[in-house]
C-alpha cells in the first residue's frame, strides 16, 4: 500500500476511535451520577415528608449532595470533550 | 469634588471606554505577537473563525499559531530577550495565562462589582432602597451560613466568602450578555483553578496558625506516618475536584447551548436552554463552590 494511504487510514482510525470513546466515556459516565442523584432526591422527598418546616434546609443539603457526586460525570465529560478536541 | 467622588467617577469612565471599545471593534479581534507578513506587533482583524474553532483555540493555541501564522502565541519581545527566555523557562510561553479575551471579561467583572459596591455604598441608608435590600439577602444568607457553620465568633470569614459567590456568580451569569467575544471568565480553566487553589490556601493557613507547625505537620501522619503521602494527595485532589467541578459544568452547559442552537438554527431554543444551564446551574454551582470551601475551612477549624 502507499505510504500516504497508509498515514491517512490510520489519522481516520485514531480519529474514529476518540469518537468512540468519547461516546462510550459519556454513556458509561453518566450512569453513576444519574443513580446516584436520583437517589438523593427520592431520600430529600422522604425528608420533606416526614417534616415539612425542614424543607429549606434540607433542599439546601440536597442540591450540595447533588453537586458533589455529579463531580465524577463532570469529569468523564471534561475527558469526552478532550478526546473530541484534541484528536 | 471630594477625593471619593473623583475616584467613582474615574471608575466609571473607564467602565464606559471599555464598553465603547467592545462595541466598537464589534466582530474584530485583537491579536498580540508578531505577523510573519507585515511584522506588525498588535493588529485587528476581521473575526472570521466559527465558536467551534474558538473553542479550539481555547485548548489548543498551536492551533491558533498555525491558523494566524505567528511565531508564538503571545509573544512580548520588547524588553530584553533574555529576561523573556527567563520568563518563559519559569512559566511556560503564556499562551494560556495571556490570554486577551479572558482578561477582558475579568476586567470589565472586576470594575463592574467595585462600581457596584462603589454606588450602593454611597447610596445605602436605614431606608434601604430594592436594590440595596437584593444586596442586604444576599449578604445576611451567606452571613447565615457562615454563622451556622463556623460559629457566631468567625463572624468575619463571610466578606471572604461572599466575595467568593459574588465573583462566580456574576461571572457565571455574563453569557447572557449578546455580545460576541463576550464568555464567561469560569470557562477557562484559569480561573477556577485559581480560585480553588485560593480557597484550599486560605483553609491550610487558618488551619496551621489554630493548631500550630508541629501539630499541622502531624495531621498529615494521621494513622500512623506511611500514610502521609496518600493524605497530602488527597489536599491536591481537594483543588482538582473544586475546581473541575466549576469548569466543567460551565464548559459543559456552553458547548451543550452552542450545539443544540445551531442544530435548532437560534429559534426559542437557547432562550430556554440559557436558562438552565446559565442562570440555574451557574447559581447552584456558585453556591456549591462557596458551601464546599467552607465546609473545608469548617472542617480544619471548627473543634
Amino acid at each position: 500500500m502507499d505510504p500516504n494511504t497508509t498515514q491517512i487510514l490510520a489519522k481516520g482510525i485514531a480519529q474514529g476511535a476518540a469518537f468512540l470513546g468519547a461516546g462510550i466515556c459519556m454513556g458509561i459516565g453518566a450512569l453513576g451520577p444519574g443513580v446516584g442523584e436520583g437517589y438523593t432526591a427520592g431520600k430529600a422527598c422522604e425528608g420533606v415528608a416526614r417534616s415539612p418546616e425542614q424543607a429549606g434546609l434540607i433542599t439546601r443539603t440536597m442540591l450540595i449532595g447533588q453537586a458533589v457526586s455529579e463531580s465524577t460525570g463532570i469529569y468523564s465529560l471534561v475527558i469526552a470533550l478532550l478526546l473530541i478536541f484534541t484528536t | 469634588m471630594s477625593k471619593k467622588m473623583s475616584l467613582k467617577t474615574i471608575l466609571l469612565i473607564f467602565f464606559v471606554v471599555e464598553l465603547i471599545i467592545a462595541f466598537f471593534f464589534l466582530g474584530k479581534t485583537l491579536h498580540f505577537g508578531s505577523q510573519k507578513d507585515t511584522g506588525k506587533k498588535i493588529w485587528f482583524e476581521e473575526k472570521t473563525e466559527t465558536m467551534n474553532q474558538e473553542i479550539d483555540f481555547d485548548i489548543q493555541p498551536d492551533l491558533y499559531v498555525k491558523k494566524n501564522n505567528v511565531d508564538e502565541p503571545w509573544e512580548f519581545t520588547y524588553g530584553s530577550k533574555w529576561l523573556y527566555g527567563k520568563f518563559v523557562k519559569m512559566f511556560g510561553d503564556g499562551s494560556a495565562i495571556l490570554n486577551f479575551r479572558l482578561w477582558r471579561m475579568l476586567l470589565y467583572l472586576d470594575i463592574f462589582i467595585i462600581l457596584v459596591a462603589a454606588f450602593i455604598r454611597a447610596k445605602s441608608s436605614k431606608l434601604p432602597s430594592k436594590i440595596q435590600l437584593i444586596f442586604e439577602m444576599i449578604y445576611g444568607f451567606i452571613d447565615d451560613l457562615v454563622i451556622e457553620t463556623l460559629g457566631e465568633n468567625r463572624k468575619h470569614f463571610t466578606q471572604f466568602f461572599f466575595t467568593i459567590f459574588l465573583f462566580i456568580w456574576l461571572s457565571n451569569w455574563t453569557a447572557l450578555l449578546p455580545i460576541p467575544g463576550i464568555s464567561e471568565p469560569t470557562r477557562n480553566l484559569n480561573v477556577p483553578l485559581g480560585l480553588g487553589f485560593m480557597s484550599i490556601a486560605l483553609v491550610h493557613f487558618m488551619s496551621l496558625r489554630k493548631r500550630g507547625i508541629v501539630d499541622y505537620v502531624k495531621g498529615f501522619c494521621e494513622p500512623i506516618f506511611i500514610m502521609a503521602p496518600l493524605n497530602i494527595v488527597g489536599e491536591v485532589s481537594k483543588v482538582i475536584s473544586i475546581s473541575f467541578r466549576l469548569f466543567g459544568n460551565i464548559f459543559g452547559g456552553a458547548i451543550i447551548t452552542l450545539v443544540v442552537s445551531s442544530l435548532t438554527h437560534y429559534v426559542i431554543v437557547p432562550v430556554g436552554l440559557n436558562m438552565f444551564f446559565t442562570m440555574f446551574a451557574g447559581t447552584i454551582q456558585a453556591f456549591v463552590f462557596t458551601m464546599l470551601s467552607l465546609t473545608y475551612l469548617s472542617m480544619e477549624i471548627v473543634d
